[in-house]
């Protein structure tokens, strides 16, 4: 009896030893590969859709998602917690690199992958045509109260207005402050901060005038809300593209390779609708994923 | 070291909009330990008094106190909207286990025969309850308060997500923009405020509790 138990135990010992010894890499030799996401709608459905299609290519892949905001993501992929997350060129080139704003897209990209590389030692991979720009949003009943439809038109009536902000917008370059020196001060007469799950919801609801909204947001399908018109240009160019550890990619270039296939099928209309899926049908990021990737041929 | 001298200076250079929040998050607190004391307190007293009812309400307490904070908030957003109101409710809800629970235990540790002592001297029960009772019952009482505050002081922070403003709103924004100076203009003022009601706490018990000595 005694013997038998020590049998078990070591069957059950020499199992942990060596699954543990696997856990490295997927049983075909392909490494693990962990992928990473912001906290957002747009972010966590690349996320999935990356990570779903990697494992149809017969990668392991453990999931990281919703990681707080570019803080969080950036220091987790360049300490390796994860190997890539999708990350936007104007955010990489004013909050990451610290650079000025740009409006040429190309321009940008460029720029980032030059300055990642140099000091991070992270690759940008290629970037959607999906452009993901802030923009100040509004609803139907206040821009025709005030005639609001661009931004140049605010600064004379934000004091009468209330402005539901979402986090980082007040302290970005690219957001109030760099917004106030470009067009002029907007002195609205409050400033609260949401978040992006519900900024929306607070202006329809009439507890704030004025929201930020991202330009592929899939609640701006919504015919009561108006998108200010960035009459003067402000914005710089918000290109979504993964952003990988070199490492990763020198060893596998296939990874590149499969996630670009994705970033190609992808422009602004597709990313709204597939973010409206979530936001407004208040489906599974995970299944409009999947939903997306079947559709053009991309999963088995 | 040079971090921390940006977000002093970043407090400096925006002073008003930091004590504006500094304003809130204080006050979001306070007013959540007020209500959950006036709510508990007398809770409390009742289920030590009343065996039986001590098992539903406690219950019901510590069972709201188990959905986090976070969650209280999403689940308040369509019946009480955004801003200061849900925030203080979340709040609230945290506060009241550790209140309860400690005023609970405070009047249950009150040995039977000091009150049966004081009876026989003639007292009558609302003299008991306010010269032999609570008295005995205070440092549990306070600590129960005190503890409730620290928690109270740290989430508070979470108000930020709905407009509810706070230290928090730096805390996010540091977070989401990469930049650990503005985080450390949340976080810090919201460690001093969790360590200065604990002093205060701690004063308060040893003042009320001079009589033990």
């Amino acid at each position: 009896m005694k013997k038998r138990l020590m049998t078990i135990a070591s069957v059950i010992l020499g199992a942990a030893l060596v699954l543990s010894a696997c856990s490295g890499s997927g049983s075909n030799g392909k490494p693990v590969v962990k992928v990473g996401s912001k906290n957002f709608t747009e972010s966590l459905i690349l996320g999935e859709m990356y990570a779903l299609a990697l494992e149809n290519h017969g990668y392991k892949v453990d999931r990281k998602l919703n990681l707080g905001g570019t803080l969080v993501a950036h220091e987790a992929l360049k300490k390796g917690d994860i190997d890539f997350y999708p990350e936007y060129t104007g955010t990489g080139l004013i909050n990451v690199l610290e650079l000025p704003p740009k409006s040429d897209a190309k321009e940008v990209y460029d720029e980032v992958s030059k300055g990642y590389k140099e000091k991070f030692n992270l690759i940008w991979l290629e970037p959607t045509n999906a452009n993901d720009s802030q923009g100040l949003v509004t609803t139907k009943k206040v821009a025709e109260q005030y005639n609001l439809y661009k931004i140049s038109d605010l600064s004379k009536v934000a004091p009468q207005l209330n402005l539901a902000a979402v986090p980082e917008f007040e302290e970005r370059e690219d957001g109030l402050k760099g917004l106030n020196a470009f067009y002029g001060k907007m002195d609205f007469k409050s400033i609260k901060m949401f978040d992006y799950g519900i900024k929306y919801r607070v202006i329809l609801d009439g507890q704030a005038d004025v929201t930020v909204g991202f330009t592929t947001d899939g609640d701006l399908t919504n015919k009561d809300l108006v998108l200010l018109e960035d009459d003067k240009g402000f914005w710089p160019p918000y290109f979504v593209a993964p952003v990988i550890r070199s490492e990763l990619n020198d060893k596998d270039p296939e990874i590149a390779k499969v996630l670009n296939e994705i970033s190609a099928r992808l422009d602004n209309e597709t990313v709204q609708k597939l973010n409206a899926q979530v936001d407004i049908d208040k489906k599974e990021y995970a299944e409009v994923a999947k939903a997306f990737l079947q559709e053009q041929g991309l999963l088995k | 070291m040079e971090v921390l001298s940006q977000a002093i200076e970043y407090a400096a250079t925006n002073s008003d909009r930091f004590w504006e929040a500094v304003r809130v998050h204080v006050s979001i607190s306070l007013y959540a330990l007020l209500i959950a004391v006036v709510i508990c307190v007398p809770l409390g007293i009742v289920c030590a008094k009343k065996q039986w009812l001590s098992g539903p309400i406690m219950g019901l307490f510590n069972s709201l106190r188990v959905i986090p904070s976070l969650a209280v908030l999403v689940i308040l957003l369509p019946l009480i909207g955004t801003g200061f109101t849900p925030a203080l409710v979340a709040l609230t809800l945290l506060a009241c286990p550790p209140v309860l629970i400690n005023t609970y235990m405070g009047f249950r540790s009150v040995e039977p025969s000091i009150i049966e002592a004081a009876s026989g001297m003639g007292m009558s029960g609302g003299r008991i309850m306010r010269k032999v009772e609570l008295p005995l019952a205070l440092p549990l009482l306070l600590s129960g308060v005190k503890t409730a505050a620290v928690e109270v002081i740290a989430s508070a922070t979470l108000a930020a997500f709905i407009g509810g403003g706070g230290l928090g709103t730096f805390i996010i924004n540091g977070l989401g923009m990469y930049k650990f100076s503005l985080l450390l203009v949340g976080a810090i003022p919201v460690a001093l405020l969790a360590i200065l009601s604990e002093i205060g706490f701690a004063l308060i018990e040893r003042v009320s509790t001079r009589y033990a000595r």
